[in-house]
C-alpha cells in the first residue's frame, strides 16, 4: 500500500515548520509499513494529476511568496474540486487555508484573488494587530472530541466560515475570535502550526486514514503507535494552558 | 544642560549597581532613555563608530573586529552583547565623561538588527557591517522581508561605509541603488562542504529587483552561497574581501596570499572573519594584527566554548534558530567519533514562544549519536521533533530539569555536545560547568 502525498509549493510556503507535517505522517506511515510517496509541485513545473493523490498539503508563507503562487494556483481549481469531490484528503496551513477561500485583502487593502473553492474570505487586521499565541481548540476527530494543539502567527482573520475546525479553548488575548479554520470530512483549513500534526497523532492517524480510505474504497484499521513522548507533550501543554 | 544631568543620575546608577556587586547590564540605559528619549543625540564620540548587525555571528564579528583594531588603538564595545538601545545607552553612559564626551579611537557596538534605525538616528555611524538576515523567531520578530526593508530604508540617508555579505542574497541586496554611501562586498571561496541544492532552509528565493527565481551555482550553508539573478544583474558584484582555501579541519585560510590558523571551525565564522578582515582593511590595519588577533582567539559564553566535564570532552553551544542549529549539527557530524547530545530548548519571549523553528532543524543525518537528552521548558516539543526524523525513540531521554538532564548526561563517558536556545544559556552553563561527578562512586 502507498500514501501518496502531494505537497504544493514547499519551497514558497515553508515558513512556519509547516513541513514537519509531511514528516509526521511519513514517520506514521512507515512505522506501519506503508510506504509514503512525496511528490512536491511549484510555479513553472509539469502539472500534476491531482485526484491521483490520498492528500494534498499546502503550508504558509510570506505575503510576497502568496501572492506570486496566487496567479499559478487559479489554473488548477477545477482539478482541484474534482479532487476533493473524489475523497482526496486536502490539508491546509495559514496561507494555503486563507487561498482556498474567496479572497485575502492584505494591511494595504490590496486583493489578492483566491482559489474560491469555500466560501470563507479573509482580511488582514492591520500591519500591528498579529495574532500571535500557543492556541488549543476542542475539534472533532472521527467523532470524538480531541484538543488540538498548536502555534498561530497570522495577521488576516477569516469570515464566513460554515464549518469550523473547533472551539478555541486556549488563546493569546489578542485573538478575538471562537472559533478556528474550517473543516469537512476530507478537508482542514487551520492556522495552526506548531507544526500541526506534530502535538497531535489522532488528528495526523485521521487525515491517514480518510486519505486511505479513498483509494482503498474501504476503511483501513490503523495500527496504533507508541505515542508516550507525543502524549507527555500534550499533557504538559494542556496542564500548563488550561 | 538636561542632559548632563542625566548622563550624571546614569553613571551614579552604575556606580551604585557596581558596589552591589552587578555589572550594571542595561539599567542605566534605561534610565537614561526614559529621562530623555533623544539622549544618544548628546554623545560625542572622538573615533569611528562602528556598527555589526545580522541575524546570526553578531557578537562573535564584534568580538573579532574590537580584537583586531585594539592593535592600532583603543577601542569601545559592548561585547557581552547588550545590543539594544538600552544597552547601548548603558555602555556609552559608562564610557563618556559628564558632559557626554567619549574618547576612543573605535567604538565598535553589536546592534539587534530591529534596532539599527532606533539606534542610528541619533548616533553617526561610520562603518556598518551586515552578516546575515535568517528566519529568527518569528513570533517576535517577523518575517525577514520586513525586516530587510526596515534595514533598506534606513540606509537612504546613509553616507558611510556599508560592508555586506556578498553570498547572502538578503544582505547584497542592500548594496543595490546606494549612491551616497561606498559599498564593500566580502565572501568566502567554496568550501569542501558546499552544496549543489540547499541543504537547510532558506530564504530570498526570488530576486527582489525582478522576482525572477536565483541560480545557484553552490550553497555554502542555508541560503547563503554564489548565486546570481538569469534576468538581471542582482549577485554580480565585485568582491573586495576573500577568505580562500578552507580547511576546517585543520583550521586554516588564506587571505591576501597569507596562511592563517585560527581556533574557528565552521563555515559561518569564516563569512565573520571575512566581514572582520574587510572592515579592518578599510582601517589600514596591518595583516600581522589581523593573523594574530584570528590565531589566539576563543570565545568563553556558550558559542562553541570546549570544556571537559568529569573527563568528557564538552562542546557547548548556544543556538538561536535553524540556520544556527543546521550548521551546529553539521560541525557535529564532522566528528567521526561516538557522542552523546543534548538540546535544551526554552520557550521564553526572548527565545520567542513558538518552538515550530526545531522542525527545519535536519536530524536526519546524525553521525555516531548514541543518545540524545533533551531538557528545557518544551524538552518534549524537542523530543518529538527528534524521534519524527527517524532517530531511535529509545534512545532518547526527556528530563524537563536542567540539573537532572545534566546528571543522566555525565552518567556514560564520552564526547558530549550540549546546544541550547537563548533563555537557556546561563542555566545550561551554570549546570555543565558546576557539574561534580560521580566518577568516584561517591
Amino acid at each position: 500500500m502507498v500514501y501518496k502525498i502531494l505537497y504544493l509549493y514547499p519551497d514558497l510556503l515553508d515558513l512556519y515548520g509547516d513541513s514537519g507535517n509531511i514528516e509526521v505522517l511519513k514517520y506514521r506511515l512507515q512505522k506501519r509499513g506503508i510506504e509514503c510517496q512525496v511528490d512536491t509541485y511549484s510555479i513553472l513545473e509539469d502539472k500534476p494529476n491531482f485526484s491521483d493523490y490520498n492528500l494534498i498539503f499546502m503550508g504558509g508563507g510570506a505575503d510576497r511568496e502568496q501572492s506570486i503562487l496566487s496567479e499559478d494556483l487559479v489554473k488548477y481549481k477545477e482539478d482541484i474540486i474534482s479532487a476533493i469531490d473524489k475523497g482526496v484528503f486536502v490539508l491546509l496551513i495559514c496561507g494555503g487555508f486563507q487561498l482556498f477561500g474567496k479572497y485575502y485583502k492584505d494591511a494595504d487593502g490590496q486583493v489578492i484573488d483566491g482559489l474560491g473553492i469555500f466560501d470563507y474570505y479573509t482580511v488582514s487586521g492591520g500591519k500591528r494587530n498579529r495574532n500571535i499565541g500557543n492556541i488549543i481548540i476542542e475539534s472533532q476527530i472521527d467523532g470524538e472530541p480531541y484538543k488540538v494543539i498548536g502555534f498561530e502567527n497570522h495577521g488576516g482573520i477569516t469570515y464566513d466560515i460554515s464549518n469550523s475546525f473547533g472551539k478555541i479553548l486556549y488563546k493569546n488575548p489578542n485573538n478575538t475570535y471562537d472559533f478556528e479554520g474550517f473543516m469537512l470530512d476530507n478537508v482542514i483549513g487551520t492556522y495552526l502550526h506548531g507544526p500541526l500534526l506534530s502535538k497531535n497523532p489522532a488528528l495526523a492517524d485521521y487525515i491517514i486514514k480518510i486519505g486511505l480510505k479513498c483509494k482503498n474504497k474501504k476503511e483501513i484499521e490503523l495500527e496504533p503507535l507508541d505515542d508516550e513522548l507525543e502524549n507527555k507533550c500534550r499533557d504538559v501543554l494542556i496542564t500548563q494552558f488550561l | 544642560m538636561y542632559y548632563k544631568i542625566v548622563i550624571l543620575i546614569c553613571k551614579f546608577v552604575y556606580k551604585f549597581m557596581k558596589l552591589l556587586g552587578k555589572n550594571g547590564g542595561t539599567l542605566p540605559g534605561n534610565i537614561a532613555l526614559r529621562l530623555n528619549k533623544n539622549i544618544l543625540k548628546h554623545f560625542n564620540i572622538t573615533g569611528n563608530v562602528i556598527a555589526v548587525t545580522g541575524t546570526n555571528g553578531k557578537t562573535s564579528t564584534t568580538n573579532l573586529i574590537s580584537n583586531i583594531l585594539s592593535n592600532s588603538g583603543s577601542v569601545v564595545s559592548n561585547r557581552e552583547g547588550n545590543n539594544i538601545n538600552t544597552g547601548i545607552t548603558s555602555l556609552l553612559v559608562k564610557n563618556c565623561d559628564l558632559s557626554g564626551n567619549i574618547k576612543c579611537d573605535y567604538l565598535v557596538l553589536e546592534c539587534d538588527e530591529h534596532y539599527i534605525p532606533v539606534v542610528f538616528k541619533d548616533l553617526k555611524l561610520d562603518s556598518f557591517v551586515v552578516l546575515n538576515f535568517f528566519r529568527d523567531q518569528l513570533d517576535r520578530t517577523g518575517e525577514v522581508e520586513t525586516l530587510i526593508q526596515k534595514i533598506d530604508k534606513f540606509l537612504e540617508g546613509y553616507t558611510g561605509n556599508l560592508i555586506l555579505n556578498s553570498d547572502d542574497p538578503n544582505v547584497s541586496r542592500l548594496g543595490f541603488n546606494k549612491s551616497k554611501c561606498k559599498v564593500y562586498y566580502y565572501g568566502v571561496e567554496k568550501f569542501s562542504g558546499a552544496t549543489s541544492s540547499m541543504r537547510d532552509r532558506g530564504e530570498g528565493k526570488y530576486c527582489p529587483f525582478c522576482s525572477a527565481r536565483l541560480e545557484y551555482d553552490y550553497y555554502q550553508y542555508s541560503h547563503v552561497g554564489k548565486f546570481h539573478c538569469p534576468n538581471c544583474d542582482f549577485g554580480k558584484n565585485n568582491i573586495d574581501s576573500i577568505v580562500s582555501g578552507i580547511d576546517l579541519k585543520k583550521g586554516k585560510f588564506e587571505y591576501n596570499n597569507k596562511t592563517f590558523e585560527t581556533r574557528y571551525n565552521t563555515i559561518y565564522n569564516m563569512y565573520n572573519v571575512s566581514a572582520a578582515f574587510m572592515l579592518s582593511s578599510i582601517y589600514d590595519i596591518s595583516m600581522d594584527y589581523l593573523y594574530e588577533s584570528v590565531k589566539g582567539f576563543e570565545l568563553n559564553n556558550g558559542r562553541l566554548e570546549s570544556v571537559v566535564i568529569n573527563d568528557c570532552p564538552t562542546v557547548l553551544n548556544l543556538v538561536k534558530n535553524p540556520t544556527g542549529a543546521n550548521v551546529t549539527i553539521n560541525y557535529m557530524n564532522q566528528d567521526d567519533e561516538h557522542k552523546e547530545m543534548m538540546f535544551v530548548l526554552n520557550d521564553k519571549i526572548a527565545d520567542g514562544k513558538d518552538v515550530s523553528w526545531i522542525w527545519d532543524i535536519n536530524f536526519s543525518i546524525l553521525n555516531n549519536v548514541d543518545r540524545i537528552i533533551t531538557s528545557g521548558t518544551r524538552a518534549y516539543d524537542m523530543a518529538v521533533r527528534i524521534k519524527n526524523s527517524g532517530y531511535d525513540v529509545k534512545k532518547i531521554e526527556v528530563y524537563q530539569s536542567i540539573d537532572e538532564a545534566v546528571n543522566n548526561l555525565y552518567k556514560n563517558n564520552g564526547k558530549k555536545y550540549v546546544i541550547f536556545n537563548y533563555t537557556a544559556t546561563t542555566d545550561t552553563r551554570r549546570a555543565v560547568l558546576n557539574y561534580k561527578g560521580d566518577k568516584n562512586g561517591l
